[in-house]
């Protein structure tokens, strides 16, 4: 047997299965998107495709382009944290670095309402910040307390992506930089940051993709101008029974994220012919 | 910059090989990045140093620490139902850890040994669920369970549960393959081995951490998750986090500050396994290296 | 490896799983229809046969009488929870064989005219004399063969009294009175469209498209001066976010059980108009063990069981006896917290829209929030 078919045997089983259990439900997503609701409140299958225009009704406009700028911002508060705490765990974590790693990753296994929940008792108006310095700062139901809570949410998946690449990275193209540079800027500016945009790109990806769909910051952080498309979408299958349209809307959203995922995989696939080359 | 007109020292001169450990000089002195970083600390521990300090609070309050108690902690194991969600979730985990483990790492070495026509397209179906937002994952998952006439239970959690995580295991095996050399491989078949036996004998043990890691990760991952365990829950027991959104728009309780606390526990205890393990099987790795693709820690 | 080229032939081949997902579509088999009479009308026995798989909001029943049930009967109660109508609805469609689940009453219309409950008779269950004269013939269950009454509740504004001023008694107090900008609607359509037509003045259902276009234009208004839109309230007042918030009387005696200064925390029913509510518990005509569910409903009417459960959910049951003085014992500083024998005779209760009347309803609600 060829190497080729030996190995084509084991995509069986596991592409079977994402056939299966994901490519056919969003099918069958896609077929609901084209339906109408009963009075009982069921899905049924229709030809309506005025469920796609409603997407495109002005009124959600405002929505959709909000969780849009809501997620870059998340995306470059992430790069501005991140950054610099995979740099110094990467370049100065020393025997340090697995723990400091995983410490970094930790939090994101207590339970996500839990940690939100904690959020809300230190941020708000008569939490543990405003009680101990006197204050009364209004932080809770304000844009920046759903960027906030996006960008705690998903923070980890930015700084990975860039530890791993600063940590494949050979010192010695530092060394060189320094020497070729001298100032620290600039060494970072262009031996640095290029090396490592490939990670950058990846956290980013990450990073946006989901927060775009979020709906759990908005719905406890946010007030009522921080309605994203993740809330209209969670509505729509939750509250309105409205499944035809909650898909419709899903289905939208989902393949303007794909586009930017082929995207970023086409990039990706032409930096590793470049450094193959 | 002043430019250095004596005489290097013959230290610096022989000095050629850039073979230094000691991090690059010109940030000898990181104090700012290792200020921010431990701002950073601050910042991401702050609310779970508030969940687990006020999880052993002794009064219901959350604003004032009255006093060390574990009378929480008693309330949830004692709770029937919360014991059964608790190992509901627990068992899904495990399930789901085995499961996915296994299809990913196929579905891994596959995409990375066969260059079928398919591939292109399978490597972008096994990408789409890590960006897939979970409320599509979910609603998607129930309706096919609906439209089949599927009862919801477990069994479902599970399924869901598996979809998502595969993707996880196929990245982190396939990272770790491509470094794997093909030339040990080659010399296998080349005594005489069989395709399978090569597979399980050479190419399975390299990989090893790397399953394992995933492995785990898939664990926490599960254990955690909400959104696909809500559309797919049938009757009882509903895993934990499902148990816990339910019940926290009455009130965080300090009982389900315990819960998170303990899921915190058990995921600590995960990561643990994730680090340690390999080394202590023998290996030069650590989880955490095989984990972000790097060949050793 | 990575293969980031994908070609048309590719992607057509990703697109057949979709294809393949779309026909199946079309043989599903979901559970779309009604039930059959004859599953609804056949009389249940009184005994125990099986566990109870039961059905509910989260922490809407005290625990202790959960496991005193489990005692008494000798079975095991197999809890698990919805967050929403819907979502209750969702997972009775996808075919969950629950013993005892809990509508809100209009949703028990809805199930009842899907023939998705079973008839109850009550002539055989003790104490059932002490439900409220107002339940024995409700408008969403004639004869109340299908359902029995477990809580019910109205809707007001609640506030803190030490934080806020300028009350008057009137919904509009939402928006019009000084409470810092702490203050909230709740994130429900039914309630938000109906604070609405109550203040417009029109009848709390309505369906009226001029009507509801204009009640949408209020609620546009006050949006402005909203701090958010949540159905948290108990934890919006218990974190000082919200000093003045839109929710149910229930609630307020929630927050105060949480707080340091019950006191301050008060209700206020709104002249306009106070939309009065039921939670209901039925038998689902699927149900695998109706017996020991109906023991459940009969266990839950005696006087000191539901006595107990007022003061743990903090909610009124309208039963008479151990029940409501409970509840009157819970407010006995606040009478406006209670839900007064007025308050059924005029309150308005929301109605199970229909057709065309959910759809502008949804379409309502939806624009609201995306405005």
């Amino acid at each position: 047997m060829t190497e080729q078919r030996f190995a084509a045997g084991f995509l069986f089983p596991g592409g079977l299965w994402l056939l299966a259990f994901f490519l056919v439900p969003l099918g069958i997503l896609l077929a609901i998107s084209f339906g109408y609701t009963d009075d009982l409140g069921n899905a049924l299958y229709g030809w309506h495709p005025e469920n796609y225009e409603r997407v495109f009704d002005p009124v959600f406009v405002p929505v959709l382009l909000r969780s849009i700028g809501f997620a870059l911002a998340t995306v470059a508060l992430c790069v501005l944290i991140g950054y610099p705490v995979a740099y110094y765990i990467a370049v100065f974590g020393g025997r340090r670095k697995s723990a400091l790693i995983a410490l970094v990753v930790l939090p994101f296994f207590v339970n996500y309402l839990v940690r939100t929940y904690a959020w809300i008792a230190i941020l708000g108006d008569d939490g543990l910040v405003n009680g101990t310095f006197d204050t009364q700062i209004r932080f809770l139901n304000t844009p920046w307390a759903v960027i906030g809570g996006l960008t705690y949410g998903y923070l980890a998946f930015m700084i990975l992506p860039i530890y791993a690449a600063l940590d494949r990275m050979d010192p010695a193209l530092i060394e060189a930089g320094k020497d070729l540079y001298g100032r620290p800027w600039l060494t970072f500016r262009h031996v640095t940051f290029p090396h490592t945009f490939q990670g950058v790109l990846a956290g980013a990806v990450l990073v946006f993709l989901p927060a775009v769909g979020d709906f759990v910051s908005a719905q406890l952080l946010g007030g009522p101008d921080e309605y994203m498309v993740g809330n209209l979408i969670q509505q729509q299958f939750f509250a309105a029974e409205n499944w035809p349209f909650g898909a419709a809307l899903t289905t939208i959203m989902m393949l303007f994220l794909l586009v930017w995922m082929v995207l970023y995989l086409r990039s990706a696939a032409r930096e590793a012919q470049e450094v193959t080359a | 910059m002043s430019v250095d007109v004596a005489r290097p020292s013959p230290a610096a001169r022989s000095d050629a090989v850039p073979a230094r450990r000691r991090p690059p000089k010109a940030f000898d002195r990181p104090r700012f990045l290792r200020l921010f970083t431990g701002l950073f600390f601050v910042f991401l521990f702050a609310p779970i140093v508030l969940v687990v300090l006020f999880s052993f609070n002794s009064s219901r309050s959350l604003q004032n620490f009255d006093g060390f108690s574990l009378r929480w902690y008693e309330r949830f194991f004692e709770s029937e139902s919360l014991r059964s969600s608790l190992l509901a979730s627990i068992e899904i985990a495990l399930v789901t850890m085995v499961v996915a483990t296994a299809l990913g790492t196929l579905l891994a070495y596959g995409l990375v040994r066969a260059r079928t026509r398919w591939s292109g397209a399978l490597n972008v179906v096994m990408l789409v669920p890590l960006v897939t937002p979970e409320i599509v994952a979910g609603a998607s998952a129930l309706l096919l369970f609906t439209q089949v006439g599927f009862q919801l239970s477990l069994t479902t959690i599970i399924l869901g549960h598996i979809t998502f995580s595969i993707s996880y295991v196929t990245v982190v095996v396939r990272a770790r393959l491509a470094t794997i050399s093909r030339e040990v491989e080659d010399a296998a078949l080349d005594l005489g081995a069989t395709r399978v036996q090569t597979f399980r004998l050479v190419t399975l043990p390299e990989l090893w951490p790397a399953i394992l890691a995933a492995g785990l990760l898939v664990f926490a991952l599960s254990f955690d998750d909400f959104v696909m365990s809500f559309f797919t829950t049938g009757e009882s027991p509903q895993p934990l986090p499902v148990r816990i959104w339910s019940a926290i728009r009455f009130g965080v309780t300090p009982t389900i500050n315990a819960i998170g606390s303990f899921m915190l526990a058990i995921s600590l205890v995960t990561i643990g396994l994730a680090l340690l393990l390999p080394r202590l099987l023998g290996r030069r790795e650590s989880g955490m290296g095989v984990l972000l693709g790097r060949e050793g820690a | 490896m990575l293969d980031g080229e994908l070609n048309r032939r590719e992607l057509l081949r990703g697109g057949a799983g979709l294809a393949v997902g779309v026909g199946l579509a079309g043989c599903g088999v979901g559970d779309t229809g009604g039930g059959s009479k004859a599953a609804v009308e056949k009389p249940i026995k009184k005994k125990v046969d099986g566990d109870l798989v039961y059905f509910n909001w989260a922490e809407y029943i005290d625990p202790d009488l959960i496991k005193g049930f489990e005692k008494l009967h000798g079975v095991k109660v197999r809890e698990s929870n919805f967050d929403s109508m819907p979502a209750m609805m969702s997972k009775l469609r996808a075919g969950i064989a629950y013993d005892v689940i809990f509508p809100s009453a209009e949703f028990a219309q809805r199930l009842i005219s899907g023939n998705k409950l079973r008839k109850i008779d009550r002539s055989k269950l003790d104490n059932t004399d002490l439900v409220y004269s107002q339940f024995q013939e409700p408008w969403y269950d004639k004869g109340s063969e299908h359902t029995t009454p477990y809580t019910m509740y109205a809707t007001g504004l609640g506030y803190r009294d030490d934080k806020v001023s300028g009350l008057t008694g009137s919904w509009t107090d939402l928006q019009s009175a000084d409470s810092g900008g702490r203050n909230f609607m709740l994130d429900d359509f039914q309630e938000g469209i109906g604070m609405a037509n109550l203040v417009k003045g029109y009848e709390l259902n309505t369906t009226d498209s001029d009507e509801l276009e204009k009640s949408l234009g209020y609620l546009k208004g006050v949006k402005p001066k909203l701090r958010g839109i949540s159905s948290d309230p108990i934890t919006n007042m218990t974190s000082g976010s919200a000093w003045l918030h839109h929710l149910w009387n229930g609630d307020v005696v929630n927050i105060r059980n949480q707080v340091d200064n019950p006191e301050d925390f008060k209700f206020q029913k709104n002249e306009e108009g106070i939309p009065v509510g039921s939670d209901t518990f039925a038998i689902p005509t699927n149900a695998k063990h109706p017996g020991t569910a109906l023991l459940f409903i009969e266990y839950m009417l005696q006087p000191e069981i539901a006595a107990r459960n007022v003061e743990w959910i903090g909610y009124p049951m309208p039963y008479e006896g151990g029940a409501t003085e409970a509840f009157a014992g819970l407010v006995k500083d606040d009478p406006e917290i209670e839900v007064t024998v007025d308050d059924l005779a005029n309150g308005q209760q929301f109605e199970n829209l229909k057709g065309d009347g959910r759809v502008a309803w949804d379409e309502t609600w939806t624009e609201f929030k995306a405005s």
